[in-house]
């Protein structure tokens, strides 16, 4: 089996588009997916480097399995429907907690799906014009807007009580994507993959301490809040 | 979906366990080599040895037979046995403790050694420590939350380490320092060295039984929430997919690549490289399921199986069968670490190969193509597929086992058309893709020929660049169907690379003339000229020059005129010979000997000769035809004169005597001209023609390049017939003094004077007279200049001698001669001009004439 250098892991609330995205991005096609059942994972050779994705399952069964499969990882794509607030606030209430055992230099990036629904230039078709049907005009109003993933964006970088200095810019890391059109969605893998191969190459200069328990662990007392 | 990834085989049957005594059940299972042992509720152990059988169909059985039995007293189930062969003990834990018996007799150790308070144990299968007579026992212990390991030796145990844990333990799995426990609401992984644990995931024990499997170096499978089966490194994360099993399994193993799970009606199957289910076995009262030394067994209460996996290659093939190329892919590359790699390479090279025939046939063919190429395959397969593509002559035999069912490429697209030529398009990239690659070798002339088979037939322009090109085209196989398909031009230049430039010269030949249908080149003849033209071989030149010729003569004749000229300097043909070759065709004749005359600069004077009397010929031959000149004949006549001004080797005498009675009289005065009679060619100019112009060039290019004087004397000829008393004319006098104030350099001005006749005015003669007085002024200053010159280098000569002469030379006993360096005795000496001195007898030995020697006499 290949060893992958570099982990990317996606989360996010069940239903918001996360297997979508990467399908999208994979494939570079739109495919109605089932609900993901534990985890999916695909290697993704960029460069020299391979880096693992982690497709998470949303569904709150699989929710315990979330801290696992952040271990370690050095960027977490966290993802919400931009159609759905509620979807946001779960990022914050459940999943942010769920990134405690990443590396302790992981980069986030804040993702609002299915754009395609609420914003018009999001329906520009990236390619395959007609294989699809016709993209409904913007029907659903738009719950979550950039403001808010900027700020739940500089909320995260507080909670791991990081300077704003040290970590990509929120302009930066916040996308509006539609897995369904491919809008954005190249651009956000590709920022990400970029981020975090710089990553990579710190972590070959320093050599990794290999013993991921007792670091993790060290991480965890630093990082958790105070108040606990 | 479904793949036949393994066989269930009964191992233990009914009556040779239980019996009638039908409240035994089986309650834990070791197997160690071939023995299997069995502990049951009543307190027994069993011991079995299990035989395997293969059948003469292939089908595998076991042949259990029991060697003893032994009931250990405590009238509790036997919940777990471990043999540890190096030690020849077996553990088994009942009733709360582990104990050693002996794995032979099934006695317990003298010493009576056993580890008490436990409630389930794991043997390290990879411990740290490297003592091979010991063995590493991670045990569950009474005390609560507590963990312990032990190193259990022939007869007696030791506890190395005691960890508690943050709850209850109720299922492990160790490796190295790590041991992956199951809690009661969550699944963790310690590192007994460290004390550090760290937590995988939430799991609740009570709905659920959790299972903890080791399945390879610190990696281990839980059950996860969800009915999943989880994949943790000892670093506690998951470098693989989960795979999605049931709900309530009970029993889970690994058998690479396969992760196979028990439930209470079914064993299933999981690809952990795809993670999809693969195979499923009905399978009631599944009880326990557990693999040893990769020996997957399974038990009811009552009876015991093995899963025996099929080999990895016949799953391959059934999916190969199935057309799951993607599949069969996967699980080929995922088998790698499993097959030795010399077995390895060449199975994956004909799963390659397969699956690239399957492509093909669903005319994939960028995927075919690349699956041919990855698995090297033998090219001559796929020709093979297309009828009468491979030499009659080849030997050879399709692989087998075969690596695709059909028989041609009919049957493939059962008679279609379309996809017939679309298969043979591929084929035709293909194989000009590969004809240069290493896979080629040895087969490459069953690839040119295929390939110039679907050209011919494909109408292909490739054809003729194939052909031209280096290649191994099998001359017997290819002519007749070249032949079939009326590429006749092709089939020429088969045989020419095939060094049959005869036959390739009567095809050609054949085609221009009509007798054959080819419409390659619509310059076929000009091709054929070329080719002869370049073509070594004299005798074929020779043996065609007639046919070429015939055609036409001055296309032709560059059968002798392109020859390179290297060759015929050396072993060429003899121009001599073509020209009386070339007899019979006049124009070809001359075509040639004006290309050794004019272009290769031949001096000889019978091809000079020889050209202007063919010149001659057809001048006078055109002349007599028409009296008032055709352009034809001025062409004609224009060749005929330059040849002669500019030629110097002809026979002049023989050509004057053939157009003395002719009114050629340019020509004459050009022959008289090659004669020096300048009186002769001027009085036929002047006085016969009356071309005054011409004659006035006749001067000029019959002195060109020669002394000034001749020119003159060229003038004062021509001036003399102007001015002859005895022809006066005006004309005449009028072209005298044109001329005299036209060219009045050219003249000797006195003499000019001294001719002229009185009565001509001196206005008519200015012109003359002018120039003729600036061109003496002219000559006296430069002469005076000369003078000057001449004087003044006199008199730097003069300085030089009196400079020379100037001094004495003192000459004394201690001078020595420069050459032999001996002493003057006598007064007699000589002085080199670099003033050394010498004697007499050597300077005229001296070898070095630079040295220009003065004799002195001494005074």
């Amino acid at each position: 089996m290949m060893k992958p250098d570099v982990k990317v892991v996606i989360l996010g609330d069940m239903n918001v588009g996360k297997t979508s995205l990467l399908h999208r991005y994979i494939e570079k096609r739109f495919q109605d997916t089932v609900s993901t059942v534990g985890g999916a994972f695909y290697l993704k050779q960029w460069g020299p480097y391979n880096i693992s994705i982690w497709d998470t399952a949303g569904r709150e069964q699989f929710h315990g399995l979330g801290s696992m499969y952040c271990r370690g990882a050095a960027a977490v794509i966290l993802t919400y429907d931009v159609t759905n607030r509620q979807s946001l606030s779960e990022l914050e209430d459940r999943f942010l907690a769920l990134t405690d055992t990443a590396h302790a230099e992981c980069i986030f990036a804040v993702v609002g799906n299915k754009a395609d629904l609420t914003d018009e230039c999001a329906i520009v078709q990236t390619s395959e014009v007609g294989e699809e049907e016709e993209v409904s005009p913007s029907t659903l109003h738009k719950q979550v807007f950039m403001e808010d993933a900027i700020y739940f964006y500089k909320q995260i970088i507080k909670y791991k009580m990081l300077e704003e200095k040290d970590v990509p810019a929120a302009e930066k890391m916040c996308f509006e994507t539609s897995a369904k059109t491919g809008y954005n969605v190249d651009l956000l893998f590709e920022t990400i993959f970029e981020v975090v191969v710089s990553f990579v190459l710190k972590k070959r200069v320093n050599p990794p301490q290999t013993v991921v328990l007792r670091h993790s662990l060290k991480t965890k007392r630093t990082k958790s809040p105070c108040c606990s | 979906m479904s793949i036949k990834a393994f066989e269930l085989v009964p191992a233990l049957e009914r009556t040779l366990l239980i019996g009638d005594k039908t409240w035994i059940n089986i309650e834990c299972i070791e197997c160690c080599g071939r023995n299997l042992y069995v502990g049951t509720n009543e307190c027994y152990i069993y011991h079995f040895l299990l035989e395997e059988k293969t059948s003469t169909s292939g089908k595998l059985t076991f042949i259990a037979t029991k060697q003893l039995h032994k009931y250990l007293g405590l009238k509790k189930p036997v919940n777990e046995i471990k043999a540890a062969s190096a030690l020849n003990r077996l553990m088994v834990l009942c009733d709360c403790s582990v104990n050693l018996l002996n794995m032979i007799n099934l006695e317990p150790v003298p010493t009576g050694a056993k580890i008490k308070g436990v409630v389930a144990f794991t043997v390290n299968e990879n411990p740290v420590t490297a003592d091979p007579f010991c063995v590493e026992v991670c045990t569950i212990s009474m005390k609560r939350k507590t963990i312990q390991i032990y190193a259990v030796h022939e007869d007696r145990v030791q506890l190395i380490k005691e960890v508690s844990t943050p709850e209850q333990p109720v299922a492990l799995a160790a490796d190295g320092y790590f041991i992956c426990l199951a809690l009661s609401t969550q699944y963790i992984i310690l590192s007994y060295n460290t004390g550090v644990s760290q937590d995988l995931f939430p799991y609740n024990s009570e709905e659920k039984q959790p299972i903890v499997k080791r399945i390879g170096r610190e990696e281990f499978l839980l059950a996860g929430p969800g009915a999943l089966g989880m994949f943790v490194t000892a670093a506690g994360i998951s470098q693989r997919a989960p795979v999605h099993w049931s709900e309530d399994v009970i029993g889970a193993a690994v058998c690479f690549p396969y992760v196979v799970a028990l439930d209470e009606e079914f064993v299933t199957v999981h690809s952990m490289l795809d993670q999809q289910q693969k195979q499923t076995v009905p399978f009631r009262d599944g009880h326990i399921l557990q693999d040893f030394e990769g020996k997957l067994i399974l038990a009811t209460s009552k009876e015991v199986y093995v899963l025996v996996p099929l080999p990895l290659e016949n799953q391959i093939q059934d999916l190969l069968t199935g057309r799951r190329v993607e599949e069969a892919l996967v699980l080929a590359k995922g088998a790698r670490r499993n097959i030795p790699k010399e077995k390895f390479q060449g199975m994956y090279r004909r799963i390659l190969q397969q699956a690239g025939f399957i492509q093909f046939g669903k005319l994939q063919f960028l995927e075919a193509k690349e699956l041919f190429r990855n698995g090297q395959l033998d090219v001559r397969e796929l020709i093979s597929l297309y009828p009468f593509l491979l030499p009659s002559t080849s030997t050879f035999m399709r692989s087998h086992p075969p690596l695709h069912e059909y028989a041609d490429l009919n049957q493939l697209t059962q008679g279609d058309q379309e996809k017939i030529t679309k298969c043979k398009r591929f084929l035709i990239s293909y194989l000009n893709e590969i004809r240069s690659a290493d896979v080629a070798n040895g087969y490459k002339e069953d690839i040119d020929t295929a390939l110039l088979k679907l050209y011919a037939e494909a109408n292909h322009d490739s054809l003729l660049d194939l052909l031209v090109s280096e290649n191994s085209c099998l001359l017997v196989e290819s002519a007749p169907w070249l032949e079939k398909h009326k590429k006749y031009f092709a089939l020429g230049l088969l045989y020419h690379y095939n060094s049959q430039n005869e036959a390739a010269l009567q095809l050609w030949m054949n085609i221009v003339d009509g007798g054959l249908e080819d419409t390659t080149r619509s310059d076929l003849y000009e091709y054929i000229i070329d080719f002869l033209s370049f073509c070594s071989d004299h005798e074929l030149v020779w043996k065609y020059a007639d046919w070429a010729l015939q055609k036409n003569e001055e296309v032709g004749v560059k059968i002798f005129t392109r020859r390179p000229l290297v060759e015929s300097q050396t072993i060429g043909i003899n121009p001599d010979d073509i020209i009386n070759y070339l007899h019979k065709y006049r124009k070809a004749v001359v075509v040639y000997l004006e290309h050794l005359v004019f272009e290769r600069n031949i001096q000889k004077e019978k091809c000079h000769t020889h050209l202007a009397v063919l010149y001659l010929d057809k001048v006078l031959g055109l002349h007599s035809q028409s009296r008032n000149g055709s352009e034809e004949l001025t062409s004609a006549r224009n060749n005929l004169k330059n040849l002669f001004r500019h030629s110097q080797l002809y026979r002049v005498h023989l050509l004057l005597g053939r157009i003395k009675d002719t009114d050629l009289y340019v020509e004459r005065a050009i022959l008289h001209g090659k004669l020096e009679e300048h009186d002769k060619a001027l009085e036929i100019l002047v006085h016969r023609l009356k071309d005054f112009q011409a004659a006035e060039d006749y001067c000029l290019w019959n002195s060109d390049g020669k002394d000034p004087l001749c020119r003159q004397k060229l003038f004062h000829m021509l001036l003399a017939l102007y001015l002859d008393p005895a022809v006066t004319s005006d004309a005449l006098v009028m072209a005298g003094v044109d001329l005299l104030n036209n060219h009045a350099v050219e003249f000797d001005a006195v003499r000019v004077l001294r001719l002229i006749p009185d009565n001509w005015s001196i206005q008519l003669l200015s012109p003359f007279l002018g120039q003729a007085m600036r061109k003496s002024f002219h000559s006296k200053c430069m002469a005076e200049v000369a003078l000057g010159l001449a004087r003044s280098e006199n008199l730097i000569y003069r300085y030089t001698k009196v400079k020379s002469r100037g001094n004495a030379v003192a000459l004394s006993g201690k001078k020595v001669c420069q050459v032999c360096r001996g002493m003057f005795t006598e007064p007699v000496f000589l002085r080199s001009p670099d003033g050394a001195l010498l004697h007499t007898h050597c300077a005229t030995k001296s070898s070095s004439p630079s040295v220009t020697v003065q004799t002195y006499a001494n005074p």
